[in-house]
């Protein structure tokens, strides 16, 4: 006898929404963990070449790009594809942006403190690399809900793709706003 | 039910007075060869003794549930449905919480009591360098180094460890403590020796292909004696 | 059919074509750069990598995620139901199938992990070196070690996917994909574990404390990359728990109406989702440092002690992971096979949050000889030290539970009531450990070796046996042979006391533990040799077990629905449970532990349901 599937009450969207957010929670924990471990090698010492202005600048980068995002999302829950891919686009767009100023800093930072000789370059390659990490997969994520398979199901009412996606790159947004004070603020 | 408890009552008295007498009685470390030893074996009788007590208390009650209650042959009823009591739980609860705020304390008191230094006698300074695999010793006072490690009977010794390449770890087990010596950091331990007699140190955290025979010679002796090994030495 | 077709070749073949274009490609780079093309390090750590993310892609596992993305239908429940061996072998999103798949391999990983540690013990039973160089004793007691623990993570990883869904009354976990995922992340692991020995092994102990593991050999890196993914195995599954329980659970089960062992998982998934982080991270630093030369443990750019805060900020957690769902399967195998109710049932759901929490602001006390700052050490004495009290609720409300009943000793009882007492023994000498002056003395001697071996036998090995034989019938609807079970009983725990309790006596006369050889002059060798013996009595233990295994599973007289005659939901569907459980939820009436009274019951099944374990 074949068991009609809908017999089980289950709450699809409740489900993933829990699961995304529990991931996203275990995930957190690596930061706090990174930026635990700056601190605990090296108090709030930060040498002086660290490039404020272009951090900061990456900041809001980042934060404008989270912003973007989250008009897309809404577009896509109204279920207006076209103003949700603009909005997507210019989030990748903002997303590349930050990463090439990740690799400015990077290709500073092996001059002025490098991993290999530095506490602090030991804690600074590792806190943006593991950032830059969950951004290059944040984008990836981007993309696939942009490719042409997605929008089928965008039409057909369901969005849940695009609010994982989204969720998780505001969460790498969320990261990116401890580690600016940590490494470029604090001394 | 009274019935069963004063047995187990009894059972239970019995066991623990005989774990008790058997720990108490039985030598199951070196002997003790500094003055902070006392203090910490005392601890641990008595941990000891209470480890015996709650340990055959419990026993007692499992096996004896487990023979006494046991489901007779053609007796397919259930048990009594009882689904807790509250004095009881919260008995269960405080006794033990009282147990072991009263070890933590003592054990605070204890740690105090072996860290600190002892004494008016200026305590003897010994710098300790533990590499893969082997101990020196340096006596900043004499001016002198030596791959054992010789102390003078009675005179409070404060050791200084460090460790040159990964981490070891400095044990005599007649003195009791141990002391990581980390590379990077130096670690110290204060030890009173009042035993003379030959002792070792072993070397009690992993650090390789030779860890087990990461050994030297220790050597408590009289302080004139101790004097002179220091003269010779400088020669 | 052919043998390509089944999931794990297919995987196995991708993955190698994919370990050996990586290592090309990385070579091929490296000499680009104008580096020498081989580095063992980095070429075959990338090559790793890559090698699991083809061999997953070989097995299937991305299958979904492809059509997905394509936007094409994806059901979550997209396998057919193949009722044959071979599902065991592909990627089944069947918890059951999962849950069995883990099971296994926990097995397989404990039999290699044990005669490695049987092979040192012969070494080790007598004073002097006999037959093993001091570098390969270490590297084989850090290889038992580590794999022991994997071994766990997967066996409670095991009964969890096969019981928990039955019991919430779901028709599978929330993330069937995701859970078969994290299974077979973890043969990969495994395969891992064993190619550290004959890369050089490691010989750090399994808590590679740097800077010692930054100079290991080649095979501490393979260690950590295997650890490092059995750890994101542990975190997705806990993930998955985590949303089951909260989300899937029957009409009717209200928080207080699930199953104790619901309870565990709950605690154990909440530690294994927040701190499996910090060991992940402990160990790549360590592979960082080791590969890239970065300076977190150099003694003058770094800090030595960064590593142990991180490790143990999760291993003692962890211990924890390990013992709850095995004092679970206790609180679920005593009230049945008592014939009363749980006692204190609120108070003992509660001690595994208690546990877990508690446990999380302890991970000082495995430092107290390492350097910390004293005002640190007494206040991990004191949380230590608080930890032992919901303990004690468990096992007092364990005896309250046994005493006045109707105890049934089958072998899943007798594994239990060994359990407590064995579990107990570890306790009780963790206390005196926790006490900084006394552990002073005890750390890293064979007093240690013999609380942790206690502590997981008692809280996993002996709770993993019961749940075997309680919950055999139910996976493979049929009985396990009871002569032979009662004799695996007896024997694993004379075994047992042989083998760890002259241990506490050794370490107190100062053996110290890591050691390949020791002093003849102390004395120690009659007692290792009554060390050795019993270890190789839980091994011929485990060989009976092994026997009846497999006999029962061919020959085993067939199993009711519900043989134990217990009350929680697992139990109320056929044996074997249907391919989605339930054909309806279960109506959810009352607590799980009704017994004592006759109209007692703790939940109704759906009409189909009930006609079809009438005919099962
Ligand atoms: C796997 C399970 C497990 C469990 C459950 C525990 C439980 C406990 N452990 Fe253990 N432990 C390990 C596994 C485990 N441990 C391992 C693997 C190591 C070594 C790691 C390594 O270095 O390799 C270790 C090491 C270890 C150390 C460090 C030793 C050292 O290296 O110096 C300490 C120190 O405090 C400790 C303490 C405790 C305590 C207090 C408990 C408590 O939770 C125990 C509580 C239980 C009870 C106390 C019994 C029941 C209670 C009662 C009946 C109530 C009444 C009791 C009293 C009043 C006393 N453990
Ligand atoms: C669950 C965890 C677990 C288990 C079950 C065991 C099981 C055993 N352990 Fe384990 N042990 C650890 C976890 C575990 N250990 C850990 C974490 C360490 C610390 C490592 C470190 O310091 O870094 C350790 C360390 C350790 C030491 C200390 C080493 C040292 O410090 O130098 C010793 C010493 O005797 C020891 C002995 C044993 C023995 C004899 C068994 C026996 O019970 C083993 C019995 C054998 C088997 C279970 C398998 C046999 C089965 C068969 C032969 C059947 C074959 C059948 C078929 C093929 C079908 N162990
Ligand atoms: Cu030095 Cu062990
Ligand atoms: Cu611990």
């Amino acid at each position: 006898m074949a068991i009609p599937q809908d017999r089980h009450v289950e709450d699809r969207p409740a489900i993933n929404r829990l699961g995304l957010w529990l991931f996203i929670l275990s995930d957190g924990f690596l930061f706090v963990v990174l930026l635990t471990t700056r601190f605990y090698m090296q108090g709030v010492q930060r040498p002086a070449e660290v490039n404020q202005p272009l951090g900061l600048a990456i900041s809001i980068v980042l934060l404008l790009s989270s912003l973007f995002a989250y008009r897309g999302e809404t577009a896509a829950a109204y279920g207006d594809v076209k103003r949700f891919r603009r909005n997507i686009l210019v989030t990748i767009g903002l997303g590349a942006l930050f990463l090439a100023g990740v690799v400015i800093e990077w290709a500073e930072g092996f001059h002025f403190f490098p991993p290999q000789s530095t506490a602090y370059g030991t804690v600074f390659f590792t806190l943006t690399g593991f950032h830059a990490f969950h951004v290059v997969t944040g984008l990836l994520a981007l993309v696939i809900i942009l490719l042409p398979g997605q929008q089928k199901r965008l039409q057909s009412g369901n969005h849940w793709g695009v609010e994982a996606m989204v969720k998780y790159w505001h969460f790498v947004d969320v990261a990116w706003v401890f580690i600016f004070p940590t490494l470029y603020l604090v001394s | 039910m009274k019935k069963h408890i004063i047995i187990v009552a009894c059972l239970a008295a019995a066991l623990s007075a005989g774990l008790v007498a058997f720990l108490l009685r039985v030598n199951f470390m070196p002997p003790e060869a500094a003055a902070q030893a006392g203090p910490v074996d005392r601890l641990f009788d008595l941990l000891l003794v209470v480890a015996a007590v709650v340990f055959a208390l419990c026993l007692v009650g499992l096996v004896y549930s487990a023979v006494v209650f046991r489901r007779r042959r053609g007796d397919a009823a259930d048990g009594p449905p009882w689904h807790g009591h509250v004095p009881i739980e919260v008995a269960w609860t405080i006794v033990p919480l009282v147990i072991v705020l009263f070890f933590s304390v003592y054990g605070a008191v204890v740690l105090k009591d072996i860290t600190r230094p002892s004494g008016p006698i200026p305590e003897l300074e010994v710098r300790v360098t533990a590499s893969q695999w082997s101990w020196r010793f340096e006596y900043p006072e004499y001016q002198v180094a030596s791959s054992e490690l010789r102390l003078p009977v009675n005179r409070p010794v404060l050791l200084r460890l460090h460790a040159t390449d990964v981490i070891h770890s400095f044990w005599v087990p007649e003195f009791r403590s141990k002391q990581d010596a980390v590379p990077g950091m130096d670690t110290i331990l204060r030890i009173t020796p009042n035993r003379t007699g030959e002792y070792k140190v072993e070397c009690a955290e992993m650090c390789g292909i030779a860890h087990a025979y990461m050994l030297a010679p220790v050597r408590v002796v009289e302080p004139s004696a101790f004097e002179q090994w220091a003269r010779e030495q400088k020669r | 059919m052919s043998i390509v077709s089944l999931g794990i070749v297919r995987g196995l073949m991708s993955g190698a074509l994919g370990a050996g274009l990586a290592t090309g490609l990385t070579m091929l780079a490296r000499s680009a750069l104008g580096a020498p093309a081989w580095d063992a390090g980095q070429v075959t750590t990338i090559a790793v990598f890559v090698g699991v993310f083809f061999y997953l892609g070989g097995l299937g596992a991305f299958n979904y995620w492809l059509r997905w993305i394509a936007g094409r239908p994806d059901p979550e429940h997209a396998s057919p139901p193949r009722p044959h061996w071979a599902r065991y072998f592909s990627f089944d999103t069947n918890h059951k199938t999962i849950g069995v798949q883990y099971m296994v391999t926990s097995l397989l990983v404990i039999i290699i992990a044990g005669i490695l540690q049987l092979i040192d013990r012969l070494e080790t039973a007598q004073p002097g070196m006999q037959f093993l160089s001091t570098n390969t004793y270490n590297t084989l007691m850090s290889v038992h070690g580590i794999s022991m623990l994997a071994a766990v993570l997967i066996g409670i990883a095991g009964m969890m996917n096969y019981v928990l869904p039955l019991m919430v009354g779901a028709k599978d976990m929330a993330f069937p994909r995701l859970n078969a995922l994290s299974y077979w992340i973890v043969p990969p692991a495994v395969i891992l574990l064993l190619v550290s020995l004959p890369t050089g092994g490691f010989d750090t102990g399994w808590t590679g404390y740097p800077p010692l593991s930054v100079k290991a050999p080649l095979g501490m890196q393979f260690m950590i990359l295997a650890f490092y993914i059995v750890g994101w195995s542990s975190i997705l599954g806990g993930v998955n728990f985590l949303t089951t329980i909260f989300k899937m659970r029957a009409p009717g089960m209200s928080l207080f109406r699930m199953p104790i062992f619901v309870w565990a998982v709950v605690a154990t998934s909440v530690l294994q989702i927040i701190f499996t982080q910090f060991v992940g991270i402990a160990f790549l630093m360590v592979l960082l440092q080791r590969l890239l030369g970065l300076t977190y443990f150099d003694p003058n750019t770094g800090k030595v002690l960064l590593f142990q805060h991180l490790f143990w900020f999760y291993s003692h957690p962890a211990v924890y992971i390990f013992v709850l769902p095995g004092l679970g399967v206790i609180s679920e195998v005593l009230p049945v096979f008592s014939r009363k109710p749980l006692f204190g049932y609120k108070a003992v759901a509660i001690s595994s949050l208690g546990i877990a929490g508690g446990g999380a602001l302890v991970w000082g006390h495995h430092m107290f000889a390492a350097g910390v700052e004293s005002w640190l050490v007494v206040p991990f004495m004191f949380t230590t030290s608080l930890v032992a009290v919901p303990t004690g609720v468990k096992i007092f409300s364990w005896l309250a539970t046994m005493w006045m009943g109707k105890i049934w000793l089958q072998t899943p009882m007798l594994f239990a009531i060994s359990a407590i007492a064995v579990f107990l023994i570890g306790g009780i000498t963790g206390v005196p450990q926790g006490i900084v002056p006394v552990d002073l003395y005890l750390t890293d001697t064979y007093w240690i070796v013999g609380h942790f071996h206690a502590t997981l036998f008692g809280g996993f090995v002996f709770p993993a046996m019961a749940a075997i034989y309680f919950w055999f019938p139910k996976v493979t609807g049929r009985l396990m042979g009871e002569r032979l079970g009662k004799l695996h009983w007896g024997l694993m725990t004379a075994g047992f006391l042989t083998t760890y309790m002259p241990m506490f006596w050794l370490g107190l006369n100062g053996m110290r533990r890591r050691v390949a050889d020791y002093d003849p002059a102390m004395g120690l060798g009659p007692g290792n040799v009554v060390v050795t013996v019993g270890g190789f009595l839980i091994a011929l233990s485990m060989l009976l077990f092994f026997i009846n295994l497999t006999v029962s599973l061919r020959r085993g007289a067939p199993a009711p629905a519900n043989p134990w005659g217990a009350h929680t939901l697992e139990w109320q569907v056929s044996s074997p449970p249907p391919e989605e459980n339930f054909a309806a939820p279960p109506k959810v009436v009352g607590p799980p532990y009704g017994y004592g009274a006759p109209t007692a019951v703790h939940a109704v099944l759906s009409p189909e349901d009930d006609a079809g374990r009438k005919q099962g």
